[in-house]
């Protein structure tokens, strides 16, 4: 009786990193990257093709030539919480690319994403009695900060046979850390002790996938790629404090060029999220989510003799962690462009992504991210 | 322009607006916190414990005249101090205007230029400042000795002042033969002050420690084209230590002081000057294992009507930083570290509760073993060393018969929040 006690005692204790202050980064924080500029303004829908962004190593075949990316992509976010709200920018470099040819039929490439994302801040005004407890009534500050991320690092190779066919395989390795601090802020010095305490949660866990891509003709492909996970262990310096299977993902898509000058593509995806369950300590649920997209990407006018190229798209997903045991679904619209510079040496891809995010409850969630990537063949 | 340039300058333009805009994160969502925040501290725990586990009252040992005030007073049969200023070295010779150098055969106009802490002086005068010689060859340090010195054969002058005469800077004139005959005899002039009245009088002077030290002036040519002399304070004994010496240049001599606190009751500041020395033992699993955010020291303060019961007197806690080989707790209350806490502001004719804030003591326990740091505190007026006040604030003692008015340590902590993942 008394382990129980004890047990459902602890179940019941706060822990630093409850305080997430949006319906995008609850538990382990938001899943921001493994697209490209390219693929986020198609709404996602061309990603399985692209060579740039990672949710197949099918892709990496039809680079071309050596390329360098280097995307950032900042978010301006409003919560609304019936007659509150708040507003954060949170800037992100989730993705970097490297991609080396070796030879007509192989490719290599080495990136690195953003997996998750936890970078927040909050300050929440408690009323506490702090000495006698009629008259001493103060107001308490408890200042929540999370920074860091867990990271996707990928090695692939791809194998194009022929231009029909491609197929490839990763190892991902899934680092990163949470930079957490807690402060109790007390009004008067003199009376009053602020306490402040920080801690690293540090992420170690391995993956690997596999792709493969078919363009039975010139205006139809299809792209099948998964994902398995290994164990993700989280640890407080040499402790461990936590472990779970990195989700299972597959994905499946198909691009339409049947129009000259115009592709269309779609893409559906699913990761099984709640095998994370197992590593949150608190009421946090994750759930399996389907991710879908559909976009298009079509020639566009020549701007000092470059031509641009336009995009638009929707992205329809379940965020990974719900918020009081609801699910977060969020619904993107987006457009962008691509344009080539200095003779085809480097390209520029820019995207503007609108995204509403709800949780059947009062709280709404909007988020402006733009995309800036800059891929560059030495 | 081409229509096709502006466009893209249009656009570069933005893009670098945005980027720049960007760079510097606001991660801030506390608009919303009263619904996607939960607690996350957990509520703060008070508790009140006995944890004085010995008390006194000792003497504080900053030393005679060690003080940057002064104080003259005779408050009837409650009080009565005097001032001493030394001036054990006289010039003898002087150069006038237009002349050589020479001794010294007339002396004027002398005055004893005093620097007073107008807004603390109390009474409404006249009053009657009188000069005593009070060089003496018996214990000079004796405040018997001394103030036997006060006798009519010693008497050297006086001078009436009506309340408004006490400017921030007072001449107090003193005989001219009798400074004359002292320099001309190469002897100590010691000058022992003491006022009189009517009425109440307490006058503080600043002190040499002060940086505005009393000084003797005096002519030493009716010729007012030359300048007057004028002397430091200076005092030859004791001729071991010098720095005793200099403070001893001034300093002020109790012949009586309010009556003290009765024994057992806990007292701070007064004539002499006292301070509180506490010793606590708190469980460990608070100041080893919780985070205090709050510490507070409930006294019972004792009504001392015997002298200005009204006034204000600021009292500060102090961390005992004496170690284990100091057992004598006199000596260990002299030991002490500013904890840079709250004043407590205590009225000596109230009773009832007083808080004293002590958490920062508690992290300094917290963070050393009672071996390097004795969970031990000062209660000290804040004036103590810098001047000189008769009043005295008293508490009850952990020996009270009334369980309830004895020395009491209320704790506010919270438990340290466990690093877990969200």
């Amino acid at each position: 009786m008394r382990k129980l006690l004890v047990a459902i005692a602890l179940a019941t204790l706060p822990s630093l990193g409850e305080a997430q202050g949006a319906l995008s980064l609850q538990g382990l924080g938001y899943p921001s990257g493994g697209m490209s500029a390219r693929a986020e303004g198609t709404g996602t829908g061309v990603a399985d093709f692209d060579p740039i962004s990672l949710t197949t190593p099918a892709s990496l075949a039809s680079v071309g030539s050596t390329a360098l990316f280097f995307q950032y992509s900042p978010e301006f976010r409003s919560v609304t919480a019936g007659s509150a709200s708040a507003k954060t920018t949170t800037a992100r470099f989730p993705l970097i690319v490297g991609v080396l040819p070796m030879g007509p039929r192989w490719t290599l490439g080495l990136s690195s994403s953003t997996f998750l994302d936890r970078s927040t801040e909050t300050n929440l005004v408690r009323r506490q009695l702090v000495g006698d407890l009629v008259t001493d009534s103060v107001d308490v500050t408890e200042r929540n900060k999370a920074l860091g991320a867990i990271n996707d690092v990928r090695l692939a190779l791809s194998w194009a046979g022929s231009p029909k066919f491609r197929i490839g395989v990763g190892g991902h390795a899934f680092v990163g850390s949470n930079r957490i601090s807690f402060s109790q802020l007390f009004p008067d010095s003199t009376r009053y002790i602020s306490t402040s305490q920080t801690g690293r949660i540090s992420y170690a866990g391995f993956a690997a996938s596999a792709g493969l891509e078919f363009h039975p003709s010139r205006v139809i492909a299809f792209a099948l790629a998964a994902r398995k996970g290994g164990d993700l262990r989280a640890q407080e310096g040499d402790t461990t404090i936590g472990t779970a299977r990195l989700p299972d993902h597959y994905s499946g898509s198909i691009t339409f060029e049947g129009i000259p000058g115009v592709a269309v593509s779609a893409r559906a995806a699913h990761d099984a999220w709640s095998s994370l369950s197992s590593l949150s300590s608190s009421n946090t649920k994750a759930f399996d989510a389907w991710d879908t997209g559909v976009g298009v990407e079509a020639a566009g006018p020549r701007v000092l003799s470059r031509l641009i190229t336009l995009r638009a798209g929707a992205r329809f997903r379940t965020l990974p962690f719900g918020f009081n045991g609801e699910k977060v679904s969020e619904k993107s619209f987006a457009a962008g462009i691509g344009a080539p510079l200095t003779r085809d040496r480097a390209s520029f891809d820019f995207a503007i992504q609108h995204a509403n995010r709800t949780a059947g409850s009062g709280v709404k969630e909007r988020g402006v991210i733009l995309s800036f990537g800059l891929r560059v063949s030495p | 322009m081409k229509l096709s340039s502006l466009l893209l300058r249009s656009f570069a333009t933005a893009v670098l607006f945005i980027t720049v805009s960007s760079c510097s994160e606001d991660l801030d969502s506390s608009g919303v916190c009263a619904v996607l925040c939960p607690p996350i501290g957990g509520e703060v725990q008070n508790i009140t414990v006995d944890a004085v586990s010995f008390d006194t009252t000792v003497q504080s040992l900053s030393g005679l005249g060690a003080e940057t005030g002064l104080l003259l007073a005779s408050r009837g049969d409650s009080l009565d101090t005097r001032v001493v200023i030394r001036f054990d070295s006289i010039v003898s010779r002087f150069t006038p205007v237009g002349d050589t150098a020479q001794d010294i055969k007339t002396v004027d106009s002398a005055y004893i230029q005093l620097r007073l802490d107008t807004l603390a002086i109390k009474g409404d005068g006249p009053f009657t400042i009188e000069a005593y010689d009070v060089d003496t060859t018996a214990n000079d340090t004796s405040t018997v000795a001394v103030a036997a010195l006060f006798r009519p054969d010693r008497f050297i002058s006086s001078q009436d002042f009506a309340r408004t005469d006490l400017h921030d800077t007072t001449k107090y004139y003193i005989s001219n033969a009798v400074v004359l005959a002292k320099l001309q005899g190469g002897a100590q002039l010691r000058v022992g002050l003491r006022v009189t009245g009517a009425t109440s009088a307490q006058i503080p002077i600043f002190s040499g420690e002060s940086g505005r030290t009393p000084l003797l002036f005096f002519r030493a040519t009716p010729d007012t084209v030359t300048k007057p002399l004028v002397v430091v304070p200076f005092s030859r004994t004791p001729t071991t230590d010098a720095i005793v010496a200099a403070h001893l240049t001034d300093y002020t001599v109790v012949v009586k002081g309010p009556p003290p606190a009765p024994a057992g009751v806990l007292a701070v500041g007064g004539l002499p000057t006292r301070r509180t020395y506490m010793r606590f033992v708190i469980p460990s699993s608070i100041i080893d294992s919780s985070t205090i955010v709050r510490a507070t020291l409930l006294l019972n303060q004792i009504s001392n009507p015997a002298l200005d019961p009204t006034d204000t007197v600021l009292i500060v806690p102090q961390l005992v930083t004496a170690g284990r080989a100091v057992t004598d707790p006199v000596k260990a209350a002299q030991i002490i570290a500013d904890l840079s806490g709250d004043t407590v502001r205590v009225v000596p004719g109230n009773s009832g509760l007083t808080n004293v804030e002590l958490a920062r003591a508690l992290i300094a326990w917290h963070l050393q073993p009672p071996d390097s740091l004795p969970r031990a505190i000062v209660l000290k007026t804040v004036i103590e060393g810098i001047s000189i006040s008769p009043l005295e604030i008293r508490f009850s003692p952990i020996e009270d018969v009334v369980a309830a008015l004895r020395p009491r340590l209320r704790i506010s902590y919270t438990s340290r929040v466990p690093l877990r993942i969200p």
